[in-house]
C-alpha cells in the first residue's frame, strides 16, 4: 500500500514567464472561444439549409494583405525597440496604426459593397453571419489599435526601449493575434460562405 | 391550509428561538469547558448521522411504497411499457448504489467519530480499489448505455408508413390539431397566411390542404401507429402526454415529429383508473409564457373502428370556412369542392357567390 | 520564478508605499487585496442568496398551497399581486427565472468561485497576492454593477426576465410574448455580459496565479485540491463564458436589430414577423456549450472544499489524492462535450442524442470515484464534527442522491418522460444546487476564523446544518415522486389538468419545508454576521490544518506573510501519518502520544525522519541543497 505513494520531488522553479503576458494569453484564448463559438454556430446553421450564397467582396483580399503588413512593421518596430533604434520604432510603429486604420476602413468599405449586392445585416443569416464576424473582429482589432496608440505615445516620450519592452511586447503579441485571427475568419468565409 | 403554515411557521419561529436560547445558555456554561472534538456535541453528532440515516431511510422506504401507485402512472403505448422497464432496471441498479454508499457514509461517520485515544488509519491510496470501483461502474453504465440506446433507436425511429398522421401546432396558449382528411395528405402551409380563422396558414393553393380538418380533440386509433408531426407558431412549446411517455419541443420554423403506438383506449384507461372521467391529456412542457400551465388539449383514443367513423364524420376545414374559397386557384376550384365537401352541403349556391 | 518574484515584490512594494495615503475607501471598497475582494464576493453573494432564497419561499408557497390569498405580500410585489389576492402568473415565472439567474450565477458561481478562489488561491499556494490585483478588483466591480443592474430590473413596470434562466428565444427575444422580454430581458441580458467580464476577468486571473505564482516547492502534486478545483474550474469558466458572451450576442442581435439568427416563421400578436431562417436550436446548443460546464463551474470549488476539510477532520490524508485530480479533470472535460442532453427532445437528430447519451453517461464514472474517495477518506478516519465537516459529509450525500438521478436523465430513452419535470427539478436541486450550497456553507464555517479572525459559534452551526440538511431532504426527495408521476417544471398551478390533480398533499409539505430551510438560514445569518464582530477569537491554526493558509498571522495584512513567503515540501495531506519501521520499537509510549496527528506543509522531511516513508528519506538530501539557495535569492528579493 504504501509503495503506491510517489511523492516525487519536481523542479522547484515554478513558470518563468511574466504574469501579464500570461494574462494577455489567457484573455486571447477567451476571444478565441467567443470566435470558436460564432464559427460553429455558423457551420451549425448553415447545415440546417436555407442559407443565402453570395460572393465575398473582392476588398477582403486588400484589407487581408493590408493587416498581414500591419504585422511585418509591428515586428519591425519590436525589432526597433530591441536595438534601441528610437526613430524607426516611432516609424513603424506609427505605420502599423495606419495600416490599422486603413484595414478597418476597408472593411467597412466591404460592407458598402455586400450592401451594393444586396447583402444585409437583416436578412438571411448567411449575410448577418459575416457582418457579425467582422463586425466582432474589427471591434476587437479597435481594442488592439488603442493599445498600440497607448504605446506609440509612450515611445514619443522616449518610454519604449530595449529595458522597457513589455507593453510592447504585448500590443505587438496582441496585434499579431488578431492579424492570425483574421487570416483564420478569412479562410474559414471563403471555404464556407 | 392557510392556518396550517401559519402555525406551521409559528411553531418552528418558536422552536428556534427556544433553541437560540438555550444555546445561548449552553454556550454561557459551557465556558471554560473544553471546545472541539473532544466535547459532548462531537459524540451527538455522530450519533446523529446514525439516526439520520435510520429514521430517513425508514421514511425514504415508507413514503415510497406509499405514494407508488400516485407516482407510478399507468403506462399507454408500446413505447412506454419498454421505457418504464428501463426506468425500473435503472432504478433498480441506481437504489442499490444510493442504499450501499448513504449506509456507508452516515455508518462511518457514526463509527469512526473523535476519539482521544484513537489514530486514524494513514491510508492515502489503494490502486486496486480505485480500479476496481472505476471498472465495476464503467461496466454497469455500459448495459444501461447500450440498453438505453437500444430503446432511443426504436422510439426514434422512421414512423412506419401506414401511420396515422396528426398535426399538432403550439401557439400561446392552445393547442390546435390538424387530420389530413380522406387523401391521407396534409397541406402545404405558410406562416405569413396565418389569421384568426386560418390558424394554421393553411396554403389553399396546395389540393392536399381542401379536405384537412381540425377537430377541437386529438382522437386517434388504439394499437395503430400514430404518428405527431408538431410545430409551433410563436415560441417554442412541448407536446407531453404523460400516460403515453412521449414529449417533443415544438419549435417555430422547425417542424419535430413522434411516432408511437397508443395501447389502451379513453374507455380501457377508464376502467384500469376506476376513473369515469378519465381523459388522455396533451400538455406543455417547455416554458412559454403567463399561460404555459394552461395548455391542455384532450386525447381521444379510440377502438380503431370507432376511429375510422369519427374521422368520416369530420367536416373540412374549408367547408366550415367557405369565403376561403377565393384563396383557391382558379383551376382548382373545382377539386375543392368536391374534396372540401363543400358541394354536397351548400350546393351550388356558395360555389355562385364567389 | 525570478521574473514573477521580482514582479510581484515590485508591486507589492508599490502598493504597500501607496497604502499610507489610503484611507478606507482604498482599503475595503477598492481594494485591491485579494482577501478583501474574497469577502466582497462573499456579502454581495449572501445577499443574493437571500433574494434568491426568499423568491423560491414565494413560488413555493403559490405551489404548495394554490388557494392563499396573497394579498399579504402586496406591500412587497405591489402590482404583482391580482385584484383578488393571487399571486400574478407572469410574475411567477419571472420569480422562478430570478431565482434561478440568481442562484446559478450569482450565488453559486461569484459568490462560490469569487470567495473562495480568491481568497484561497493565494493563500494556499504561498502567494502575495493574484497577478493582477487590479483585474481582481475589476472583477468584483463588474459583478457589483451587473448584480445592481439586475436587481433594477425587479422594480420596472414590465417586470424582470421572465423566459426561464435559460432564456430560450423566440420567447426571451419577442416583447409581445411576455412581457417580461421587454426591457427586463434587456437589463438580464446587460446585466450577464458585465457577469461573463467579471468571471473571465477573475478566472484569467486565478489561472495564471496558480500557474506563475506558487511558493517554492508547491509543484503541482503538493497542490490542495481546493487549488486544482479552482484551477480547473477557472479554465472551464475561461472556455464556456466567451461562448455565452456570442449567444448573448446574437439573441441581442435578434432582439433589437431585427437579425434572424434564432428566429424564424413566427406569427404572434396577430402578425407574422418577418424573420426567417434563424433556427432557436441553435441557441439552445450555444446555451448549453456554456450552460453545462458552468454546473461543474458551480460544483467543482465544492468538491474541492470538501476534500480538503473531509481529509482535515477525519485527521486521514484523502484517499487516492491523484485519482481526485484524475477524476476532476476528466469531468472538467467531458462537461465540454455533453452539453446536448439538455436537448434530447428537441428535435435534434437522433443520433446526436445517440452520442450525447453515451458521453453523458460516462461522466458519471469519475462522479462514482470520488464518492467512493470520499467514503474511503472517513473509514478508520477520527472524525471531527466540525461545522465544516458535517456540511461536507452533506453534500456528499446530496452529491450521491443527486447524482444517481442524473443516470436517468442522462439515458435519453428516459429523458422522453422525464424531461422538464419535477424529476429534473429535485436532480440538479441536489446534485449542484444543495451540493455546491453546502460546499459553500462548509468554505465559509472552515475559513472564517482565517478571513475575520474570529470563531463562528459551532453549536449554532450545528443546528444550522440540522435545519438546513434535512429540511432540503423534505423538500426534494418527495419532488422526485411528483418528477416521476410526470408533473411539469414552471407551472404556475397544477389545477387544470387531471392528470397532475394528485400530490396536492405533498406539495403543500414541500412548501413547508421549503419555508422552514429558509427560515433556518437565518441562524447562519446571525452566526455570520454576529461572529465577525463578537466571535471568539480565532487560534492561528483552529482545525490542525496543513495547508499554507494557516501559516500566516491570524489577521494577515496585504501581502498575506509578513517575512518570507514559507517553502513547501510535502503534500498537504500528512494526516495521522505513522511512525516508521525503523522508529517504531524506540519511541516511548508517551512520545507517541504526543505526536501531533498533522504534519505541515512547510515541515521539511529532514524534521520528520519518524514518520518519513523512504523515499522521502531520499528527499532529505535535495532538500537542503536546494533550500539554501532559495532562501538567499528570496530574502534579498523582500527586502
Amino acid at each position: 500500500m504504501i509503495k503506491d505513494i510517489r511523492i516525487t520531488e519536481e523542479p522547484k522553479k515554478t513558470m518563468s514567464m511574466n504574469p501579464k503576458r500570461f494574462l494577455l494569453w489567457m484573455f486571447m484564448v477567451s476571444i478565441v472561444m467567443i470566435f470558436a463559438s460564432l464559427t460553429s454556430a455558423y457551420i451549425v446553421r448553415q447545415a440546417e439549409g436555407n442559407w443565402l450564397t453570395f460572393e465575398l467582396p473582392q476588398l477582403l483580399w486588400y484589407s487581408t494583405v493590408i493587416l498581414l503588413l500591419s504585422s511585418l512593421t509591428a515586428q519591425l518596430a519590436y525589432r526597433a525597440a530591441k536595438q534601441d533604434n528610437l526613430a524607426t520604432l516611432k516609424t513603424t510603429l506609427g505605420l502599423t496604426v495606419i495600416l490599422g486604420v486603413s484595414f478597418l476602413i476597408t472593411q467597412l468599405y466591404s460592407w458598402g459593397v455586400l450592401i451594393d449586392n444586396h447583402v444585409y445585416f437583416v436578412g438571411n443569416p448567411s449575410g448577418s453571419f459575416l457582418y457579425v464576424l467582422m463586425g466582432v473582429h474589427g471591434f476587437h482589432l479597435l481594442s488592439g489599435l488603442v493599445y498600440l496608440l497607448i504605446v506609440l505615445t509612450q515611445s514619443f516620450t522616449y518610454k519604449v526601449h530595449s529595458k522597457n519592452l513589455l507593453h510592447l511586447s504585448l500590443s505587438v503579441s496582441y496585434w499579431h493575434f488578431l492579424d492570425v485571427l483574421w487570416i483564420y475568419l478569412f479562410v474559414f468565409l471563403l471555404l464556407n460562405h | 391550509m392557510n392556518q396550517i403554515l401559519l402555525g406551521a411557521g409559528i411553531v418552528l419561529l418558536v422552536l428556534i428561538i427556544g433553541l437560540l436560547y438555550k444555546i445561548s445558555i449552553m454556550v454561557g456554561v459551557a465556558r471554560g469547558k473544553k471546545e472541539g472534538p473532544e466535547s459532548r456535541s462531537n459524540t451527538v453528532n455522530g450519533v446523529f448521522m446514525l439516526l439520520f440515516l435510520v429514521i430517513f431511510g425508514a421514511m425514504g422506504w415508507i413514503s415510497a411504497y406509499l405514494y407508488f401507485d400516485d407516482y407510478n402512472i399507468p403506462v399507454a403505448s408500446a413505447h412506454g411499457s419498454v421505457t418504464d422497464t428501463l426506468f425500473w432496471w435503472t432504478m433498480g441498479i441506481t437504489g442499490f448504489a444510493f442504499v450501499v454508499t448513504q449506509v456507508l457514509l452516515f455508518y462511518f461517520s457514526f463509527k469512526y467519530r473523535y476519539r482521544k485515544e484513537a489514530r486514524a488509519t494513514y491510508y492515502p491510496d489503494n490502486s486496486k480499489l480505485e480500479i476496481i470501483w472505476t471498472v465495476v461502474p464503467a461496466v454497469v453504465l455500459t448495459l444501461l448505455v447500450f440498453y438505453g440506446l437500444n430503446v432511443w433507436t426504436d422510439i426514434t425511429s422512421q414512423a412506419p408508413e401506414d401511420a396515422e398522421v396528426v398535426e399538432i401546432m403550439g401557439m400561446q396558449f392552445a393547442w390546435k390539431t390538424r387530420y389530413p382528411g380522406a387523401d391521407n395528405q396534409l397541406g402545404n402551409y405558410d406562416y405569413r397566411k396565418i389569421d384568426a380563422a386560418n390558424m394554421f396558414g393553411m396554403d389553399l393553393t396546395d389540393k392536399n390542404s381542401f379536405d384537412d380538418f381540425m377537430p377541437r380533440e386529438i382522437h386517434i386509433p388504439k394499437g395503430k401507429p400514430v404518428l405527431f408531426k408538431i410545430r409551433a407558431r410563436d415560441v417554442l412549446h412541448s407536446v407531453y402526454v404523460p400516460y403515453f411517455r412521449l414529449k417533443m419541443d415544438a419549435v417555430p420554423g422547425m417542424p419535430t415529429k413522434f411516432w408511437f403506438v397508443p395501447t389502451k383506449s379513453t374507455a380501457d384507461m377508464r376502467e384500469e383508473t376506476g376513473n369515469p372521467d378519465f381523459n388522455y391529456e396533451l400538455a406543455c412542457a417547455e416554458i412559454c409564457g403567463n399561460g404555459h400551465f394552461t395548455m391542455r388539449m384532450t386525447i381521444v383514443v379510440d377502438e380503431p373502428a370507432d376511429y375510422e367513423k369519427w374521422k368520416k364524420e369530420q367536416k373540412s376545414w374549408l367547408s366550415k370556412n367557405p369565403e376561403y374559397m377565393s384563396q383557391v386557384p382558379a383551376a382548382l376550384k373545382e377539386v375543392a369542392l368536391i374534396s372540401s365537401g363543400i358541394d354536397t352541403e351548400a350546393g351550388k349556391i356558395t360555389e355562385a357567390s364567389f | 520564478m525570478e521574473t514573477a518574484d521580482l514582479h510581484i515584490a515590485e508591486e507589492h512594494a508599490n502598493e504597500a508605499h501607496e497604502h499610507h495615503e489610503q484611507g478606507f475607501v482604498a482599503k475595503y471598497i477598492f481594494s485591491q487585496d485579494h482577501k478583501i475582494i474574497a469577502k466582497q464576493f462573499l456579502i454581495t453573494g449572501i445577499l443574493w442568496a437571500v433574494i434568491g432564497g426568499l423568491l423560491s419561499v414565494f413560488f413555493r408557497l403559490q405551489l404548495g398551497f394554490p388557494d392563499m390569498s396573497m394579498e399579504w405580500l402586496r406591500p412587497l410585489l405591489g402590482g404583482w399581486i391580482t385584484p383578488t389576492g393571487q399571486l400574478d402568473t407572469e410574475f411567477y415565472l419571472a420569480m422562478v427565472t430570478m431565482h434561478g439567474t440568481i442562484m446559478v450565477f450569482f450565488v453559486l458561481t461569484a459568490g462560490l468561485s469569487g470567495t473562495f478562489s480568491n481568497f484561497l488561491i493565494p493563500l494556499q499556494i504561498g502567494a502575495r497576492d493574484m497577478a493582477s490585483g487590479f483585474m481582481n478588483m475589476l472583477s468584483y466591480w463588474f459583478f457589483f454593477l451587473s448584480s445592481v443592474i439586475m436587481f433594477i430590473s425587479f422594480f420596472i413596470s414590465t417586470g424582470p426576465a421572465s423566459g426561464g434562466w435559460v432564456i430560450y428565444p423566440p420567447l426571451s427575444a419577442l416583447p409581445q410574448a411576455m412581457s417580461g422580454s421587454g426591457l427586463g430581458m434587456t437589463l438580464w441580458l446587460v446585466s450577464m455580459a458585465l457577469f461573463i467580464v467579471s468571471t473571465l476577468l477573475g478566472g484569467i486571473n486565478y489561472i495564471t496565479t496558480v500557474i506563475n505564482l506558487r511558493t517554492d516547492g508547491m509543484s503541482f502534486d503538493k497542490l490542495p485540491l481546493t487549488i486544482w478545483a479552482f484551477f480547473l474550474t477557472a479554465i472551464i469558466g475561461l472556455l464556456s463564458f466567451p461562448v455565452l458572451l456570442s449567444a448573448a450576442l446574437l439573441l441581442i442581435l435578434d432582439r433589437s436589430f431585427g437579425t434572424s439568427f434564432y428566429l424564424s416563421e413566427i406569427y404572434i400578436g396577430g402578425e407574422a414577423l418577418p424573420n426567417l431562417g434563424g433556427s432557436p436550436i441553435l441557441f439552445q446548443h450555444l446555451f448549453w456549450f456554456l450552460g453545462h460546464p458552468e454546473v461543474y463551474i458551480v460544483l467543482l470549488p465544492s468538491l474541492g472544499i470538501t476534500s480538503e476539510i473531509i481529509s482535515t477532520n477525519s485527521r486521514k490524508p484523502i484517499f487516492g489524492y491523484k485519482a481526485m485530480i484524475g477524476s476532476m479533470i476528466g469531468i472538467g472535460f467531458l462537461s465540454f462535450i455533453v452539453w446536448a442532453h439538455h436537448m434530447f427532445v428537441t428535435g435534434m437528430n437522433p443520433f446526436l442524442g445517440s452520442i450525447f447519451m453515451l458521453l453523458t453517461l460516462i461522466i458519471a464514472i469519475p462522479s462514482a470515484i470520488k464518492v467512493f474517495n470520499y467514503i474511503t477518506t472517513l473509514w478508520k478516519g477520527n472524525i471531527v464534527f466540525t461545522p465544516a465537516m458535517l456540511f461536507s459529509i452533506g453534500l456528499v450525500s446530496f452529491f450521491i442522491s443527486g447524482g444517481l438521478t442524473g443516470i436517468f436523465l442522462g439515458n435519453s430513452a428516459l429523458d422522453i418522460q422525464l424531461h422538464d419535470t419535477y424529476f429534473v427539478v429535485a436532480h440538479f436541486h441536489l446534485v449542484m444546487g444543495s451540493a455546491a450550497f453546502f460546499g459553500m456553507l462548509a468554505g465559509v464555517y472552515h475559513w472564517f476564523p482565517k478571513m475575520f479572525g474570529r470563531m463562528m459559534d459551532a453549536k449554532l452551526g450545528y443546528v444550522h446544518f440540522w435545519f438546513t440538511f434535512i429540511g432540503i431532504y423534505l423538500i426534494f426527495f418527495p419532488m422526485h415522486y411528483i418528477g416521476i408521476a410526470g408533473f411539469p417544471r414552471r407551472y404556475y398551478s397544477f389545477t387544470n389538468f387531471d392528470a397532475f390533480s394528485t400530490f396536492t398533499d405533498l406539495n403543500a409539505f414541500i412548501s413547508i419545508a421549503a419555508v422552514l430551510t429558509f427560515v433556518a438560514q437565518f441562524i447562519f445569518l446571525f452566526n455570520f454576521f454576529y461572529s465577525i464582530f463578537r466571535g471568539r477569537k480565532a487560534p492561528a491554526n483552529p482545525w490542525n490544518s496543513n495547508t499554507l493558509e494557516w501559516t500566516t498571522p491570524i489577521n494577515p495584512g496585504h501581502g498575506n506573510w509578513p517575512g518570507e513567503i514559507p517553502k513547501v515540501y510535502r503534500w498537504p495531506y500528512d494526516y495521522s501519518k505513522p511512525v516508521n519501521e525503523e522508529y517504531a520499537g524506540k519511541m516511548s509510549e508517551e512520545e507517541l502520544a504526543n505526536m501531533p496527528d498533522f504534519i505541515p506543509q512547510t515541515v521539511p522531511y529532514s524534521e520528520t525522519p519518524e514518520t518519513n516513508l523512504p523515499h522521502e528519506n531520499d528527499l532529505i538530501n535535495l532538500e537542503v541543497k536546494d533550500d539554501e539557495g532559495a532562501i538567499v535569492i528570496d530574502t534579498k528579493k523582500e527586502e
